[in-house]
């Protein structure tokens, strides 16, 4: 027996002991805070052992589940060797090339990607939901039928058209494709359709030009699925990994994740530094998320909700 | 509205909040701007469009060839440039270019049984350049190890040079072995080493955990099965690229293999990679640990607190005076058809791979025996070894190397070693669920069932290289 | 001006119909990129199927031949049966923990929703490949701390080998896939029990229904557009799933012994990329595409049948 069942057996006799006592309400009610706090538990675990790994020296990486007991830290076990590790330059032919450039690169790609995204999918959602023309419904079909192929599929003919057009190896040819995506399309125009027609043809009338209408009416209404949509959107560009894979190849144009991956190779496998990238490479996107919890949870839902 | 706030906020303010799209486009989009900016500020200038363009995938190679080039460019005058990519995204990249038909470097290294993917489809579609008629031209050819030109040809014709041999030896815990009184002199073959592994292997302390096993053997077969099959003398495919596999040797190399990893008396452990195989070989929890040449210098980097206390010996045969050693991987040096200057690629691969003045070196930082015999005599691979106990670690290699078993690729490489695998993996469960019952059967129907199914891929490929269904 | 102005004004009541260029400059972006990057790629892609390839130098037509191999193939049969498998998994287990989460969530105070409802995301914070990676480190026999953690609670699993025994590997991924989309999914449905009405469910408690019969009856039906929504959107995930298997099962590309974590996506990338076959490629693309589009056809079904209750 050791403490962890102990402490769960202790919880447990609690639950009955309360139910016993005839005290159902507060019994569920302590079952159900035990049950989230349990399930926060195990869903923070690996990221505990994230953050403890990262501060552990590589020779006890697996002699401790997370920290070592207190009176053996010193600085043989617990260190910022990794860091260093991860902050000294990896090789290329210009010279060492330092984790702040990668974490540059990354966010090029990833705000660049998500900005301009936000204004054509908006433009895009915009068009689909307020007006009717020709070739609407066959537009949306092709949309709809785009999403259903695996992207996986297209990314040889893919790499041969950026190579083509010289944008092969930089940022630009990973961003200039990524520039629209249907999803963000059919996010803005779930979010347009609720806006009234009555004050769009108001403004019309007012003698607003159409893209005016866009940009000041339409779009200060649908701040919370742009909000939301930011955030899917760098979330997605920020842990992308194949096509930057792929697109590139010098060791200073590279993006987080794929740098990260690097630190598994074939022969040496350092795990430690690798787990400090992953845990610094965390920061930008919860960041973001703590910033935007509100409009992202209502944005993303509003879509579900109309169905 | 804001106008009607007691004080109007500053302009900056009015525009945040006036901003269409609201504020995290906006933030995004002034962090877009700045990191471009720094971006494009801090850009390093990448050199004019060099004559030839190497990549290579290890970093230890990167530093030798690094140091290596500039003389070849004096001597040459010309502009090489050399890339360094980690072997997934170079093989994605190189993959992906040839499928696409865009260009790809004018050399790169690869991994031992990658070569499949580029020898697809007829001969005169293969991305890279024959190299059969210049090595033997330059009598290189007779200069290598023989049976390392076999990993890189295909169909009689030779399509990359071979960097390293990668013999297989045995490391292991000298100061434990010699606790328990084990003479590794008299472990001159496998059924003596499995004698003395069930004495070894057991449970120290009673809690029905077994800790300490004699080898580490990989759970679901892959390399560890492939290294003992290729030191019996089995292949995946043969020299014509035919499937080979599914013979009686190899059903009795499995049963053997799963008797030892998951038997009532198994000697093996699966310890993985990084990390849990130093913390497994520092608690003593695997004994014996297979050494390839480039896998004893990563135990040396990896486990330095072992140092003196590890040894190595050669592997031991499957029958009395048989073969000691196996082969573990590779890697080789390929010519683009595409590249522009065909002739001063094969100078340059050439002068990389085979000039005796930077192998040795090389050899100290890294462990690994090249291809080329004459290197070996270099005084380098003669230097004792601290971390093994003092032995001159090149010398054992070298002596073990002339013994190194073929192994014959095929354009579907992959494919026959996951069969393989798969074969593998189905004989086991069968194990697990019935026993010694019926085994050998079942591993001869599973081994005839993988071949089956590579050979039905060979049958797509061979459509390909006929040009016609 | 007026007159301009008039001329233009769009006089019918429910969607306005514009003469006017604007929808087309508005999409015309999308349209430019997507028909710069993604149609000449697609329509490589379609017409790849019917080829076998080795680039762009070698091109044999086979007709069908390609499909046959498929449905004929026992290993893409068994990447559709894991697929499939993940698939119901989602369903039937992820979805549910995502519900029961939610409504264990549901009665809590803002404050305490919003911190739980990061904890429960922020492994969606972590891409995909980051994840798989970081997994296979904790899958490590005898040191991960999912063996230990299981071995201090249950007694068992210090050794399981989660990641090269055949039977323990598709727990793995659906293990993985748990801690990533439980939060997910969890997201969605608080967000739609905070609509439902109070007061039907006030109703059934006095009429003394049981809680699960209030839920069953009263607070599922009135969620159902999400709840239809969370599973179409699942199992289209599931379908597509590729980074996760091929990150925790790397050196089998993704295959896993005894090809147990093989996925489509992982099939199509293998063969299509390692193997140089774009044509079997295309081809398990085909089948997918179609899958994806059977379910979708049953969700907008489902939700039609939905609207007329």
């Amino acid at each position: 027996m050791n403490i962890l069942q102990i402490l769960l057996l202790a919880l447990f006799a609690a639950f009955a002991v309360l139910r016993l006592l005839g005290r159902g309400r507060t019994a569920s009610r302590f079952a159900r805070w035990t049950l989230l706090c349990l399930g926060a538990v195990v869903v923070l675990a690996p990221f505990t052992w994230l953050l403890a790994a990262v501060f552990k020296d590589r020779s006890v990486l697996n002699e401790y589940i997370f920290l070592p007991p207190v009176e053996q830290w010193s600085e043989k076990t617990l260190n910022l060797d990794n860091f260093r590790e991860l902050f000294k330059g990896r090789p290329s032919l210009t010279g060492p090339v330092y984790f702040w450039e990668y974490v540059l690169n990354s966010t090029v790609y990833a705000t660049c990607t998500t900005v301009l995204q936000i204004f054509f999918c908006s433009l895009g959602g915009y068009a689909l939901a307020k007006y009717e023309f020709r070739g609407k419904n066959a537009l949306t079909l092709f949309m709809l039928g785009s999403m259903m192929i695996p992207s996986v599929l297209l990314l040889a003919p893919l790499y041969k058209m950026v190579v083509d057009l010289g944008l092969v190896d930089s940022l630009a040819g990973l961003i200039i494709p990524g520039m629209v995506g249907t999803y963000g399309i059919f996010l803005f125009r779930q979010a347009c359709l609720a806006v009234p027609n009555e004050m769009i043809d108001a403004a019309r009338l007012d003698g607003c030009g159409e893209f005016g209408i866009y940009l000041r009416l339409v779009m200060p209404l649908v701040r919370p699925m742009a909000a939301a949509f930011c955030l899917i959107c760098f979330l997605g560009n920020w842990n992308a990994f194949f096509a930057p894979n792929v697109f590139l190849h010098s060791q200073d144009k590279l993006t987080l994740p794929v740098v990260l991956n690097l630190y598994l190779g074939e022969f040496r496998h350092d795990q430690g530094v690798f787990l400090t990238g992953t845990a610094l490479a965390m920061i930008p996107p919860a960041v973001l998320f703590f910033a935007l919890q509100r409009e992202f949870i209502s944005g993303l839902t509003s879509g579900a909700v109309k169905g | 509205m804001l106008k009607d706030l007691p004080n109007p906020p500053s302009l900056v303010m009015r525009f945040v909040s006036n901003f269409p799209y609201g504020r995290a486009p906006l933030w995004l989009l002034v962090i877009a701007v700045v990191s471009v900016g720094l971006r494009v500020l801090t850009a390093r200038r990448h050199e004019a469009r060099p004559d030839l363009v190497i990549v290579t995938h290890t970093e230890a190679q990167f530093d030798a060839y690094r140091k290596a080039i500039p003389r070849f460019e004096r001597d040459h005058g010309v502009k090489v440039q050399l890339q360094f990519a980690n072997w997934a995204s170079l093989q994605a990249r190189l993959q992906n270019a040839i499928l696409a038909g865009s260009e790809v470097p004018d050399l790169s290294e690869v991994f031992a049984g990658s070569l499949g993917f580029f020898t697809r489809g007829p001969a005169e579609d293969f991305g890279l350049l024959d190299l059969t008629d210049r090595m033997r031209a330059d009598g290189l050819d007779q200069r290598l190890v023989q049976s390392r030109l076999s990993l890189w040809s295909t169909r009689g014709r030779v399509y990359a040079l071979p960097h390293d041999v990668h013999p297989v030896m045995l490391a292991y815990r000298r100061d434990l072995v010699e606790a328990l009184g084990i003479d590794v002199s008299k472990l001159t073959t496998w059924d003596k080493f499995v004698e003395v592994g069930r004495q070894v292997s057991r449970d120290l302390d009673g809690d029905g955990i077994i800790d300490r096993y004699m080898l580490d053997m990989r759970y679901d077969g892959n390399w560890g099965l492939q290294v003992l099959m290729f030191q019996r003398g089995g292949q995946v495919f043969d020299q014509q690229g035919e499937v080979a596999f599914a013979t009686e040797d190899n059903a009795q190399l499995i049963r053997w293999y799963i008797e030892q990893t998951r038997g009532p008396h198994k000697i093996g452990y699966e310890c993985g990679w990084g990390q849990p195989v130093v913390r497994a070989m520092t608690d003593g929890l695997v004994l014996f640990q297979w050494a390839p040449d480039w896998r004893s210098w990563v135990f040396a980097d990896e486990a330095p607190a072992l140092s003196g206390k590890m040894a190595l010996m050669p592997l031991p045969a499957w029958t009395p005076g048989g073969r000691r050693t196996s082969t573990w991987g590779g890697t080789g040096l390929m010519i683009m058809k595409q590249t522009r200057h065909p002739d001063l690629a094969w100078e340059l691969a050439k002068y990389l791979y085979f000039d005796t003045t930077q192998l040795g070196e090389r050899f100290l930082a890294t462990n690994i025996l090249p291809a080329l015999k004459d290197a070996w005599n270099l005084p380098e691979f003669a230097t004792p070894f601290p971390y093994y106990s003092n032995q001159r670690v090149g010398q054992m290699y070298a002596e073990l190397a002339p013994e190194a078993p073929p192994v014959y690729s095929s354009p579907v490489d992959d494919a026959g070693r996951l069969a393989l695998d798969r074969a593998y993996n189905r004989s086991a469960q069968y194990y697990s669920q019935n026993g010694e019952a019926g085994l050998l059967e079942k591993i001869r129907a599973e081994l005839a069932e993988a071949a089956e199914s590579v050979r039905r891929l060979a049958r797509r490929e061979k459509i390909l290289a006929k040009g016609t269904l | 001006m007026r007159g301009k102005v008039r001329q233009r004004a769009v006089r019918s009541p429910g969607r306005p119909r514009y003469k006017g260029k604007a929808p087309y400059l508005f999409l015309s972006p999308y349209i430019v990129l997507t028909a710069a990057f993604f149609v000449v790629p697609f329509v490589n892609a379609i017409m790849l199927a019917f080829y076998e390839t080795n680039g762009p130098r070698s091109h044999v037509f086979v007709g069908l031949d390609n499909f046959v191999f498929l449905f004929t193939d026992p290993i893409f049969l068994r990447a559709l049966l894991n697929t499939t498998v993940f698939a119901l998994v989602s369903v039937f287990i992820q979805l549910p923990l995502s519900m029961a989460l939610a409504l264990l969530l549901n009665s809590g105070g803002d404050k305490v929703k919003g911190f739980f409802r990061l904890v429960f995301f922020s492994p969606n914070l972590v891409g995909q490949v980051l994840v798989g990676i970081l997994f296979s480190v904790l899958f490590t026999p005898r040191y991960g701390l999912i063996n230990r953690g299981f071995q201090m609670v249950l007694h068992w699993g210090l050794e399981a080998r989660w990641l090269s025994e055949p039977r323990l590997i598709m727990p793995a991924i659906v293990l993985t896939s748990l801690w990533l989309w439980v939060g997910f999914n969890m997201i969605y449905f608080l967000a739609a029990l905070q609509t439902v009405d109070k007061t039907l469910q006030e109703a059934a408690r006095i009429d003394g229904a049981s809680p699960w019969q209030i839920f069953w009856h009263v607070t599922l039906p009135s969620m159902r557009h999400v709840v239809i929504f969370v599973v179409i959107m699942s199992v289209i995930g599931s379908y597509q799933l590729f980074e996760l298997p091929l990150t925790l099962l790397s050196e089998s590309y993704g295959y896993g012994a005894n090809d147990a974590g093989l996925t489509l996506i992982t099939y199509l990338n293998y063969n299509a990329f390692r193997c140089g076959d774009l044509g079997l490629g295309s081809a398990v693309g085909w089948v997918v595409a179609m899958i994806i589009f059977i379910i979708s056809l049953i969700q907008i079904r489902l939700g039609r049948i939905a609207e007329e209750d």
